[in-house]
């Protein structure tokens, strides 16, 4: 059903146009002084050549979290790939020669053209092992095969760029507990 | 028509024939959807599980019964989960029971789709689990697998070889003892066991010796967890990313059901397993490990281009240059094939019919060994009672005997240097050899001219197996090479009879045989019809 829109009734003032005119310019001309004056606080930025800062939490490039020992935490579920609307992702699974892991990728690529940055391979992932905070909003290649990448570039991140209270968004997987599993895994009184 | 009596089931009345156990009447005739983990069509019955369970009435009043283990009596009255809530609660009880020490292995588990505990986990909506950190979950299995995991829980039996073929995950196991039911009934090889008792009680096969048994993929399929998986399919796919058409065993005379499991990936797509179906008549829900395996032969060593004079040509090339070297020929050897379809043999026919001075040779050199009473007749070549059918003589020591008398030979699917090489070589005299094959065998080594064709899980067509039951292969849609046809479609080429559709070949075939008169694709249906001894008159004159 269409909506009416009213159109808003215009003064005399208005309606003789020129005075209106004059108040609009005033503003640009009021925004190019302060360019000049004061640009530390003007509010765009230069884009392309300075990128805004974006939140934590919002939904960029994805990477893959790492184990203690630097292999991925990933152990190729499928559950991110069966999750994505838009069928990005792409694995290929094998056995770890990791008895307690039992699978782990040996392929593990996202084509980010395809992707829709909806965020559910992050929801879906069981085990914490994909995760879309690194900030890169802005991904730019000169060929669609760049666009595509694999698992060494999801796992080429630094830990400093992430926030180092947050145990969990560094390489260390688990928490407390898994310390403990951690120590008695390798003083070999696990069996 | 088997005698019926009257049960109540949630107050309705129902039909179902004496003698019937009461989950199967429950399941087929009172249409109530009845979970069961232990409970097989074919196997024994155990009752271990509990999950099925009912009320049933008795001189008490209503109580508990679990309806795996019972035969439906006249004026039994019984109520499920649809009427009581009573059976609804002792379901999720069972549930969790089975659930305690069950690992959430979900993600990894290779069953996980098509896992029977899974489905009635989440059918039952036992969301959450009242297992606290502290009680934390059992250790399970021998004492040489156990570990403790990254949460600090205490962990076992993963990932324990116990064969050629199979990986043994003793956590996932809930000792519905299937498998073991399987090995002493079916395989009559009791190779794996029930060990420790309760709470502890573990799947595993006795000390030092392996599960090497050549029907033991079966335990995979029928484990109702992922307890038991598969070396050939172990991480390979999700089951959930797979598609399935139906078809059967063509490595043998009784046909084994199977359906195909295959998905469309970026390159053409790929076939990742055989799976058997359920046909009570044929191999009841078995297939042997050799007639499972045989998706791996259908992307090694395929002929998907022509060969001519030990050149590689085109496809087309190698047709036209078939139908020149025909064309010359006086006497034409047209030899048909029990591995090819119905459709096949009679295209090969009409070829026959079509060439002047050309005569039809049938049958195999291949060793026909004994049935074994599971999923296989002993008799390799597939189609046999398909050739019979046809009036196609099996007479090839009389080919090999009067082979100077031909100057053309058409060898159709059937691999005859492999088979016998000493009565073959007698062949090797015939100037022009066309071979049509999958594969490149022995035979295409030979051949003058070779053609590749469709392989059998690329085609629709039909086989007879030797209990005279007419089963349909289906057309999986990942096929080994661009612009490969079946056989039927490379022979109406070769004897330009223009056919462009495999309905058009079995309707030939009908034509030749009386007993198929009336069929179609979709009359066999999926569980293959036994054709009549003689057909009926007026369906015979039907297709006169």
């Amino acid at each position: 059903m269409a909506k009416v829109v009213p159109r808003p009734e215009l003064n005399f003032w208005e309606r003789i146009y020129f005075i209106e005119i004059f108040k609009g310019l005033a503003t640009t001309l009021g925004h190019a002084r302060k360019g000049l004056t004061d640009p530390a606080h003007f509010p765009t930025v230069n884009y392309p050549e300075e990128k805004p800062e974006l939140p934590r939490d919002y939904r960029a490039r994805h990477r893959l979290m790492k184990r203690a020992d630097g292999s991925p935490r990933c152990v190729a579920c499928y559950m991110c790939s069966t999750a994505c609307p838009a069928r990005c992702i792409n694995i290929v699974a094998e056995t770890s020669p990791d008895r307690h892991i039992e699978k782990r990728p040996v392929k593990f690529e996202i084509d980010l053209l395809l992707c829709v940055f909806c965020g559910y391979c992050v929801e879906a992932c069981p085990c914490d092992a994909i995760r879309m905070d690194t900030k890169l909003g802005v991904m730019v290649h000169d060929n669609r095969a760049d666009f595509v990448i694999d698992k060494t570039k999801l796992m080429d991140w630094d830990p400093k760029d992430y926030p180092v209270d947050d145990l969990t968004s560094q390489s260390a997987p688990g928490g407390a507990r898994h310390a403990d599993a951690l120590a008695r895994l390798q003083s070999g009184s696990d069996h | 028509m088997p005698e019926l009596i009257t049960i109540t089931v949630d107050g309705r009345e129902v039909q179902v024939p004496k003698g019937i156990q009461l989950i199967e009447a429950l399941r087929q005739h009172a249409r109530v959807e009845t979970p069961a983990f232990c409970y097989h069509e074919d196997l024994k019955v155990a009752g271990n599980c509990r999950i099925c369970l009912v009320e049933v009435e008795g001189p008490r009043g209503f109580g508990f019964a679990i309806s795996c283990h019972q035969q439906a009596t006249p004026g039994m009255k019984v109520r499920t989960q649809q009427s009581s809530e009573t059976v609804r609660l002792a379901r999720k009880g069972v549930m969790e029971f089975l659930l305690v020490n069950h690992p959430l292995d979900c993600p990894i588990c290779d069953k996980a789709g098509e896992c029977t505990l899974q489905e009635h986990y989440m059918g039952q909506g036992r969301h959450e689990s009242r297992l606290h950190d502290d009680v934390s979950k059992q250790y399970k299995g021998g004492a040489d697998h156990r570990f403790t995991d990254g949460k600090g829980q205490d962990r076992g039996g993963k990932t324990i070889d116990l064969g050629p073929t199979i990986i043994l995950d003793q956590e996932r196991c809930i000792a519905c003892s299937r498998c073991v039911r399987f090995m002493d009934d079916v395989a009559k090889s009791s190779q794996l066991d029930i060990a420790s008792r309760g709470d502890h009680a573990y799947i595993t096969t006795f000390p030092g010796k392996p599960l090497d048994h050549a029907y033991d993929l079966n335990t995979t399929d029928i484990c109702p967890v992922g307890a038991l998986t598969g070396k050939h399919f172990r991480f390979q796919q999700r089951v959930w990313n797979l598609k399935s058409v139906e078809s059967i065993d063509p490595s043998d005379a009784l046909g084994a059901n199977l359906t195909i499991d295959y998905n469309i990936s970026g390159e053409g797509g790929k076939i990742w397993r055989l799976m058997p179906r359920r046909n009570p008549d044929v191999n009841k829900s078995w297939i042997s490990n050799r007639s499972r395996m045989l998706y791996q032969q259908l992307s090694v060593n395929r002929l998907t281009d022509g060969i001519i004079a030990g050149k590689d040509a085109t496809l087309s090339d190698a047709i036209a240059a078939a139908v020149k070297a025909l064309a010359g020929a006086k006497r034409v050897a047209v030899v048909a094939s029990g591995h090819l379809t119905v459709e096949d043999n009679a295209a090969l026919l009409a070829l026959r019919d079509k060439l002047a001075g050309a005569e039809v040779f049938g049958g195999s050199w291949l060793p026909v060994g004994a049935a074994d009473g599971i999923a296989l007749s002993g008799d390799p070549v597939a189609n046999r009672a398909g050739l019979t059918l046809l009036g196609i003589p099996q007479n090839l020591d009389d080919l090999a005997k009067r082979a100077g008398e031909f100057d053309a030979i058409v060898i159709a699917g059937n691999d005859l240097w492999a088979a016998d090489p000493l009565k073959a070589a007698k062949l090797g005299s015939i100037p022009v050899r066309i071979v049509l094959d999958a594969w490149q065998t022995a035979t295409v080594k030979q051949a003058t001219i070779a053609i590749g064709i469709r392989a059998w899980a690329e085609i629709r067509g039909t086989m007879i197996n030797r209990q005279e039951r007419i089963q349909v292969l289906n057309a999986c849609p990942v096929v080994a090479g661009p612009g490969l046809e079946p056989a039927w479609r490379v022979v109406s080429d070769l004897a330009s009879l223009g056919w462009t559709n495999e309905t058009q070949a079995f309707k030939a075939a009908q034509a030749r045989s009386q007993r198929l008169a009336g069929l179609s694709y979709r009359g066999i249906g999926p569980m293959g019809v036994v054709l009549p001894a003689v057909a009926a008159p007026a369906a015979a004159a039907g297709v006169a």
